[in-house]
């Protein structure tokens, strides 16, 4: 990471959300919120950087309802534990369940079609403990619940996807970003790679294209990209703590491409070196140009 | 004494069958549960693997605990506890037994069986586990019946969910995540020879409709070693001046000892199941503990001794004169669990009881056919193809009795190579057919990538240029896990696949020069 572009990208952004915290509360209370992209909240807990980050977006009640069915779908298809920073944050996974519930939902769901053993990934990540104890239902993949879908898109026609993505009232993405061969880096449209049955290895022949028809089929309420920790090398599954960088940083939004262009500066890349990221700005998924984003950035 | 003994056989089954369903990960590093302990208590394991490899696992001294048993009670093991016999006996119980009982004087049959057994592991084979009832059950019950108990289970929640009528699948579904629970296992198990190895276990439990616990009279070794200790048991059956010899103990009679024949009562086979006891109706057997001799004596033969003595030193130079027991001669694909020790000394030691397999979380330990010569047969092999070695996983070095598979720390573990990955240029996607494709490197679990990528810019059909990143394999950084052979998209015979050159434990079997 270029640490000056870094702190220049910060800097610049930080102007955006250099309102008191208090006017900020006045606006949001007076109904008179104003509308962001994406919020940007720092901090040395996960779980209070993202509820911020979520009520920087107006609250999780804009976004979930009560009585809601709400899946969500963290990355955790490794075994390996949260400081290798090759799964999603448990504490931040936790934090969004909780929220859920607080505002109502009736059921919050949370799974992963694992790489590796499915035990062992859920335990050793530790998210289907913290998520658990948050109340959800965590369960395994259950291989008759794939069904053939008519993604219809430029590489993938039709592919078995998980029902209970298509069968929930709300998703919640909640991918990290990481280091990957192919893709080069790894955040929110990559993560729904975790809910394709079948071969999925094959897709890696037109990764980008696949990737961004996956997107254009699943539409997420919330996308929350965990950068509490990110892998910057030997991603997407890591190992070496060397190559876990700490940034103690969520980032919240709806649109994909959005997130996962934001998410590439946090690497010092532009969301344009990202294959997937241009081609879903192309086809209209979403925003690939930050400096057009209004951004929120909240330090707790 | 019959409902004491039914009550012990069922309680003695049911932990038994409840640590063998319990050889599952649940995800974290250990089981929590002793899952071996039956095999622990195994004297005749003990015996052998002290004999070939001249070493005994620090667990094992509880199999001094059934000996010292034995030597007091006699073969109580048998008659109580044994799970197979427990098996056996409740086969057994399928058939009316009329009056007159088969009578068989097959019972040395076992001792001849033992001696072949003691005598090759003098010479370092290890067969006992081919016969053992403890790894024969184990790994019959691992690599078949439990494989086939999930499937026919899961076949048929399948088939109700899948025939979608509303009603019954909302009863069915919540039955099978309560049997998924607790019964299944976490995936449905798949073993090479599963239907060889189930047949032979049929085999076994059906002669006990030719004779009563058939195996355990005729055949048992271990039941051989504990009735040799059984002849030192104080606990000792006597009949008084009452009996009328109306051979009402002889019909019921599970061990063949001779119950009606009260100076030839032989108490090498008695299994002290006490039935002796109740269905005599004057009342006039008991059991006591006595210094007394009242038993026949035994008389195995000395010839035929000898002979079993023979065959079994005979049975060393004759299986071991194929190539295979040449060190450079070792099966490529012969790839063993991580902690394995080299393959003589591996030998050994494995009893094949089949506990690796059934823990193995991705099903890829396998029981060989011929990879190992016949004397490995059943011995545990990777077959990357079906199930790589998860990298941070150590429950098989866990559950391995005898110490053939040492038990690795995670630090250890994660630094064995038990082989390494070859790529095959001529199926690859980005060598052979110009399309991308990175899944090995991407599944590649060391923490800097042993699968790296050359860049290159090759040419389709119509000229095009393609960039591709071409795979290749640092020899240095694979361990041989086989998540790349695994996961590789060429699926019927995979791109990359792992050969056991390069592992560890061998000082052969070596690829490197700069490992010397």
């Amino acid at each position: 990471m270029h640490r000056r572009e870094f702190i220049k990208s910060a800097a610049i952004a930080a102007a955006g959300f250099a309102i008191p915290h208090s006017i900020d509360t006045l606006f949001s209370t007076a109904g008179a919120f104003e509308k962001v992209d994406l919020a940007v909240a720092h901090g040395a807990s996960p779980s209070k950087i993202t509820r911020a980050a979520i009520d920087a977006m107006g609250g999780m009640k804009k976004f979930i309802s009560r009585g809601d069915i709400v899946v969500i779908k963290p990355n955790m298809a490794w075994d390996r534990t949260p400081e290798q920073a090759a799964n999603t944050n448990p504490e931040v996974v936790a934090e969004v369940v909780k929220m859920c519930y607080e505002v109502g939902a009736k059921k919050v769901k949370v799974f992963d079609r694992t790489v590796n053993d499915p035990r062992r990934c859920y335990v050793q990540s530790g998210i289907a403990d913290a998520a658990k104890a948050a109340g959800a239902e965590v369960s395994y993949v259950d291989e008759r619940k794939f069904r053939d879908m008519d993604i219809k898109g430029e590489a993938i026609k039709s592919w078995p996807l998980y029902t209970d993505i298509f069968e929930a009232d709300k998703v919640i993405n909640i991918p990290v970003a990481k280091h990957h061969g192919l893709a080069k880096l790894t955040m929110s449209m990559k993560n729904w790679m975790g809910v394709m049955g079948g071969s999925r290895r094959q897709i890696h022949q037109r990764l980008d294209e696949s990737l961004v028809d996956l997107s254009m089929f699943i539409k997420p309420t919330l996308t929350i990209l965990d950068a509490v920790r990110i892998l910057i090398a030997n991603g997407p599954q890591g190992g070496n703590l060397a190559d876990v960088k700490k940034l103690d940083t969520v980032i919240v939004g709806i649109d994909q491409v959005a997130i996962d262009s934001f998410g590439a500066t946090l690497f010092g890349m532009k969301g344009s070196e990202l294959g997937y990221v241009k081609i879903a700005d192309k086809r209209g998924i979403g925003t690939m140009d930050i400096s057009k984003l209004k951004i929120r950035k909240i330090s707790v | 004494m019959k409902n004491l003994r039914k009550i012990s056989q069922g309680i003695f089954l049911l932990i038994f069958l409840f640590l063998f369903i319990q050889t599952e990960s649940k995800g974290r590093d250990d089981l929590g549960y002793p899952v071996k302990i039956f095999l622990d208590f195994d004297p005749l394991i003990l015996t052998t693997t002290v004999l070939s490899a001249h070493h005994a696992a620090k667990t094992f001294y509880l199999s001094i605990i059934a000996a010292g048993i034995t030597l007091i009670f006699g073969r109580v093991f048998c008659g109580w506890i044994c799970p197979l016999g427990t098996l056996n006996n409740i086969v057994s119980s399928f058939k009316k037994w009329r009056t007159s009982a088969v009578n068989r004087e097959w019972y040395r049959v076992k001792y001849y069986i033992l001696i072949f057994l003691l005598a090759s592991s003098i010479f370092s084979l290890q067969l006992v586990g081919i016969a053992d009832p403890i790894s024969l059950l184990i790994r019959s019950l691992s690599v078949s019946i439990y494989p086939m108990f999930n499937y026919s289970v899961r076949a048929v929640f399948d088939s109700i969910y899948s025939s979608d009528i509303r009603g019954i699948v909302n009863v069915s579904e919540p039955i099978y995540s309560a049997l998924k629970k607790t019964l299944l296992s976490f995936q449905q198990p798949f073993y090479i020879q599963s239907a060889f190895i189930g047949i032979l276990f049929f085999l076994i439990l059906g002669l006990n409709l030719v004779e009563k616990r058939f195996w355990c009279k005729y055949l048992c070794p271990l039941g051989a070693l504990l009735g040799l200790f059984s002849r030192f048991s104080i606990l000792k059956r006597s009949v008084s001046e009452e009996c009328a010899s109306c051979g009402a103990c002889a019909n019921v009679c599970q061990g063949g000892a001779n119950p009606d024949k009260k100076e030839e009562w032989r108490d090498t086979e008695c299994l002290y199941c006490w039935n002796c006891d109740d269905a005599c109706p004057q009342n006039a057997v008991s059991f006591g503990f006595s210094r007394e001799k009242v038993a026949a004596s035994m008389d195995l033969g000395r010839r035929r001794v000898i002979t079993s003595m023979a065959a079994g030193v005979v049975a060393v130079p004759l299986l071991r004169v194929n190539p295979l027991s040449k060190s450079e001669f070792i099966h490529a694909r012969l790839i063993r669990p991580p902690g394995s020790l080299e393959e003589k000394e591996f030998l050994k030691r494995c009893v094949k009881c089949g506990e690796c397999m059934k823990v193995c979380i991705t099903n890829g330990l396998q029981p060989t056919v011929i990879e190992a010569g016949f004397e490995g047969i059943w011995s545990p092999i990777l077959i990357p193809k079906i199930g790589y070695c998860e990298y941070r996983c150590t429950l098989c070095g866990q559950v391995c009795p005898t110490g053939a598979i040492k038990k690795l720390t995670l630090e250890e573990k994660v630094k064995v190579k038990i082989g390494l990955a070859m790529i095959d240029k001529g199926r690859c996607l980005p060598y052979a057919h110009s399309r991308p494709c990175i899944v090995c490197e991407e599944v590649c679990p060391t923490p800097k990538k042993a699968i790296w990528f050359e860049k290159a810019v090759v040419k389709d059909r119509r000229g095009k240029e393609v960039f591709v990143q071409q795979p290749r394999v640092d020899l240095d950084l694979c361990i041989g896990c086989g998540i790349c052979e695994a996961k590789c998209p060429v699926v019927d015979s995979p791109a990359i696949y792992v050969t056991s050159i390069g592992e560890s434990r061998s000082k052969d079997n070596r690829l490197l020069m700069d490992r010397y």
